[in-house]
């Protein structure tokens, strides 16, 4: 017998080696190490041999199990090794096939550039309203000083409407100021944004839509300074904190003293360019509210003073962003909504 | 105004290079447009502001420079050498309508020699944009180029009558003008007349029956000063602007007629060998009387910021020809020639422009402060858009301007509430006639234009106004318009179109997430009927009876119009109508304690039967325990009968106190079984 289990012990580690698979080998578990395996037959066989031998065979055949649960062990490792090994080798994909993408959706990049600058000016204080589209000659012009005579108010630049003289497609959100003022105290710090029209033909820098922000602060004691203060904060936060300002005089109806603030060339950094020529870009209009405006609006000037400003919304982001001409802004193509 | 740098210097020293100069004028509110070469010298080509008639001359510019750099103005020196002969023995003037015409001043030469003007005038006239006609003419140009002061010279022998009368212009009259124009007049124009009949439009361009011509001994030369605005109507109406009505609609200075005709006189001995007659006929019916006006130094700081010395306001205003009185405060009396300084304020800005914007500090204000917000209605629009873009949508913004011809193209019948449009009085250009009504011509003109350039997956949105003619108003109404057309992903290799294009239930879902992050609910499907969608693939959302929102396939004549290359899709949410149920606030709800059961449950019935009864069915058998529904499968074909589908439901049961016992569930669903054979004639799959 005890030839026997060496035989068993030489044929049972060649069979469990030689197993090529998990299978075979579960095969080779069952055959050796199985309830009815070769092993579970010397066990039942052991009864038979001499009393004194017993204990020795006894511990042979258990030695033997361990030994070849071991081999087992270590050899369904390898198998599963292998198999998991195969397994990966086969699944290797083709990473160089497209990735499969959900499309994601983006703001316009004039919504993104008005909420810009109304972050800007939220941070100082400013309240973030809306206007009319619509407007009367009342809000648009009259109340902001524009006489009925005034160049401004010349067909040419204003879209008017049937139905009533009076209605108009506001040429300027200002007229959302006017409105503000009419029905509040001091103090104000106010933005306006929204679309505009203007009675243009529609060319690379033209378009009979556009958009404005528009803003004014009304307090006892407001000054030019604080509107230079102000607005210079606003071109920094906007093109960046190397931007440079200047304000040269112009001038509006509705604004005494009026000015326009130039920026620094965002594409020379103010060296002079093609673009801007003398270094300088023309970015929006302000001044300190005429009188007659604070007037009109129940705002007694004497003890109030205000500054207002107004800009276009499409000229800084065509010049932030270096876009050439306005109509994209309209046409809506993918491939330039997809760039912002 | 073009500045020629040579002329310029005749008046005011520039020791200053041409950049320099440029950049001063500029950073004084006369704008430097160009710096042109003219031969050896340079033309300044300045844009100016419609308030500074005074800078539309060499003077003024001259005078400008003489205050940015502090040094003497030289104005022409006026050195004439009358005749005997009185002027007023040739000519009488009348004005009836004084209110147009203030000032009319009328002086006589006699014996031109009409020629060609020397070329040093021509070369002036040149650079200034002026072509040269004849020494006569050339003089007045001339004359309004250095001075500002238009002038115009009549052939004094074509007058009839020796007569200049300055009326209003009546009914059927005509005049043929200048520029080859015969010109149908009305009152409410002014004219120079002679006895007869009108010889020159005030203020905007001379007659063609006298003008000066090579025959011309005699010439009367007209200086005068017009109200601006009857100048600009008149102009404005007759689509005439010429370099005289320029000037006088903006407000000329009154006094300048007497200096400007006495200057046009002295070169006209010298250019064109004429005798000028003694004095002018000055007619001045409405004295234009200086105005006086207060200036407090302590107002300018509280306007400006900053503290201007006393004296320092006095130079400059007196350099800008101010007469100053020092008091408690300034009083000031601005020059005739600065229609445009008229209250205390104007007096500032002329201070701060040239002590300079630039040296006023800048300072961020130190007033009582306001809270910074936004209007809730913007931000509730900012909530929309950002929801949409999670969902993939990319903003569009499209023209509130559009024409009518887009309700047909959208199917939109005559007499449909979306016609009745607000119209433009004034269009541009016939695309823009009237205000959008609704934005899906807009949306699909994105589709179509981007799908003509190639991009065939578009899914976008427009949130914008919409424009309503109500009761005499103007309605302006918010709404959201949605669109999808293609592929929702990217990297569709091996996928077949159906499984990654946009369907109706794609932008039935987009709708849907939008209504619930906006916490809108509670609203009922019914079908949709606008003429723009499929009638069968078309759904309207109702919420306490009102339409909140349209949505469907787009009709395929529609398509069609817009040359659509796959089936598009369309949405239209009334922001205005859920604005007062959207609802932003978030409150913690606990996550369950207790596990969920699910269930299967397959259910045949009629295919007309939609999906929303069968679930209706099973929410009210289920109760409350049912937690949610999901439709995972709708089948036709066998084994299902002819004419039915089969529909299988996941459904979710769940207590908020207990687990749920597997009895209770079944129990559950055997109750919806037969609620669902009883109402709906349904009969359950796998049973």
């Amino acid at each position: 017998m005890e030839r026997e289990i060496k035989v068993l012990q030489e044929k049972a580690t060649r069979d469990i080696d030689g197993a090529r698979t998990l299978e075979e080998l579960e095969e080779v578990r069952r055959r050796y190490l199985g309830r009815k395996g070769a092993l579970a037959q010397f066990i039942k066989r052991l009864g038979t041999a001499p009393q004194e031998v017993r204990p020795l065979l006894g511990q042979q055949i258990n030695r033997l199990r361990e030994e070849l649960e071991n081999l087992y062990a270590s050899r369904m490792r390898a198998l599963e090794e292998e198999a998991l090994q195969r397994r990966l080798a086969e699944e290797t994909l083709d990473i160089t096939l497209p990735g499969r993408r959900r499309k994601i959706g983006r703001l316009h990049i004039l919504t993104r550039t008005v909420r810009e600058i109304q972050e800007i000016f939220l941070r100082m204080g400013f309240e973030v309203v809306e206007g009319p589209e619509v407007e009367i000659e009342l809000y648009n012009f009259e109340r902001l000083n524009v006489p009925r005579d005034h160049p401004a108010r010349d067909m040419q630049d204003t879209f008017y409407l049937e139905g009533n003289p009076d209605w108009l497609l506001r040429t300027h959100t200002t007229a959302v100021d006017v409105r503000v003022m009419e029905g509040r105290r001091p103090p104000m710090r106010v933005l306006s944004t929204g679309h505009c029209y203007r009675r243009d033909a529609p060319d690379a820098s033209h378009s009979p839509m556009f958009h404005q922000a528009d803003g004014f602060m009304v307090g006892e004691g407001v000054t030019f300074a604080d509107l230079k203060g102000v607005l210079m904060t606003f071109a920094r936060e906007f093109f960046g904190p190397q931007t440079r300002t200047r304000f040269r005089p112009s001038f509006f109806p509705f604004t005494e003293p009026s000015a326009e603030m130039e920026i620094s060339c965002v594409f020379c950094g103010g060296k002079g360019c093609a673009v801007c020529g003398n270094g300088w870009l023309e970015i929006l209009g302000c001044g300190m509210f005429h009188p007659r405006v604070l007037e009109m609006a129940g705002i007694d000037p004497e003890r109030y003073t205000a500054f207002a400003f107004g800009m276009g919304v499409e000229r800084p982001a065509m010049l932030k962003y270096g876009i050439d001409d306005i109509r994209l802004y309209f046409e809506n193509d993918l491939r330039f909504l997809e760039q912002f | 105004m073009r500045v020629l740098i040579s002329w310029l210097s005749e008046y005011v020293d520039v020791p200053i290079s041409i950049p320099e100069l440029s950049e001063r004028l500029s950073m004084a509110g006369l704008a430097v447009e160009a710096v042109e070469p003219f031969g050896d010298d340079f033309v300044l080509d300045i844009e100016l502001t419609p308030n500074r008639p005074d800078c539309m001359s060499m003077l003024g510019i001259a005078r400008e420079v003489s205050v940015l750099l502090d040094l003497p103005l030289r104005p022409p020196k006026v050195d004439l050498r009358e005749e005997q002969e009185e002027a007023s023995r040739y000519i009488s003037v009348e004005i009836l309508d004084p209110e147009l015409c203030p000032r009319y001043v009328a002086r006589v030469i006699l014996d031109v020699e009409v020629g060609p003007s020397p070329p040093w005038m021509q070369r002036r006239l040149e650079a200034a944009g002026i072509r040269a006609i004849n020494n006569v003419v050339d003089v007045t140009n001339y004359v309004m180029l250095e001075l500002g002061q238009p002038l115009h010279a009549f052939d004094y022998d074509r007058l009839r009558g020796g007569r200049i009368i300055v009326r209003r212009a009546m009914e059927g009259e005509t005049l043929l003008t200048l520029d080859g124009e015969v010109r149908s007049l009305d009152p409410s124009m002014l004219v120079i007349a002679d006895v007869e009949r009108p010889v020159a439009l005030a203020g905007i361009i001379g007659g063609a029956e006298t003008e000066i011509g090579p025959s011309t001994r005699r010439v009367l030369l007209e200086a005068a000063y017009f109200h601006p605005t009857s100048i600009r109507r008149t102009s404005k109406r007759l689509g005439l602007r010429t370099e005289a009505s320029s000037r006088f609609e903006r407000g000329m200075d009154p006094n300048g007629p007497v200096i400007a005709s006495a200057r046009a006189c002295q070169l006209l001995q010298s250019v064109a060998r004429g005798r000028v007659l003694a004095g002018a006929v000055d007619v001045y019916p409405l004295q234009v009387s200086p105005r006086r006006i207060r200036l407090r130094p302590e107002r300018l700081k509280r306007l400006l910021g900053v503290e201007v010395p006393g004296e320092k306001i006095e130079q400059i205003l007196e350099k800008l020809g101010c007469a100053v009185t020092r008091g408690e405060s300034l009083e000031v009396i601005p020059p005739t020639f600065r229609p445009d300084l008229a209250i205390e304020e104007d007096l500032i800005e002329e201070v701060a422009r040239i002590y300079g914007y630039n040296q006023i500090p800048a300072k961020m204000p130190v007033e009582a402060t306001t809270q910074g917000r936004r209007d809730p209605v913007l931000e509730i629009e900012d909530t929309i858009r950002e929801i949409l873009v999670r969902c993939g949508f990319h903003e569009v913004h499209t023209y509130t301007l559009t024409n009518p011809q887009v309700f047909q193209r959208i199917r939109v019948p005559e007499g449909d509430a979306l016609r009745e449009v607000v119209r433009l009085r004034n269009p541009l250009v016939e695309d823009h006639t009237i205000l959008r009504t609704t934005l899906v011509p807009g949306l699909l003109q994105v589709l179509s234009t981007n799908a003509a350039r190639g991009t065939k997956d578009v899914h976008i949105f427009e949130l914008g106004k919409t424009f309503h003619p109500l009761s005499g108003e103007v309605q302006e109404r918010r709404e959201l318009g949605l669109a999808m057309m293609g592929e929702l992903t990217e990297g569709n290799w091996n996928l077949r179109p159906e499984q990654v294009q946009a369907t109706f239930y794609h932008l039935k879902g987009a709708v849907e997430t939008l209504f619930e992050e906006l916490g809108v609910s509670g609203y009922q499907l019914r079908r949709g009927t606008r003429p723009w969608l499929h009638p069968g693939r078309s759904a309207e959302l109702l919420l306490d009876g009102t339409v909140i929102a349209v949505l469907g396939e787009v009709h395929p004549e529609v398509a069609r119009h817009y040359d659509l290359p796959l089936r598009a899709y369309l949405a239209t949410v009334d922001i205005e109508a859920i604005l007062p149920f959207v609802s932003l606030r978030r409150a913690y709800r606990p996550i369950p304690k207790f596990p969920a059961v699910y269930r299967d449950l397959a259910v045949v019935v009629e295919e007309e039967i939609p999906s929303g009864e069968v679930e209706k069915v099973i929410a009210e058998a289920c109760g409350s325990l049912l937690e949610r529904i999901e439709l995972f499968d709708l089948y036709q074909g066998p084994p299902v009968p002819e004419g039915h589908k089969s529909l299988a439901y996941t459904l979710t049961f769940r207590a908020g106190d207990r687990t749920l016992s597997s009895e209770e569930v079944e129990e559950l669903l055997a109750r919806a079984r037969q609620l669902l054979t009883q109402r709906l004639n349904a009969w359950i799959r796998g049973q």
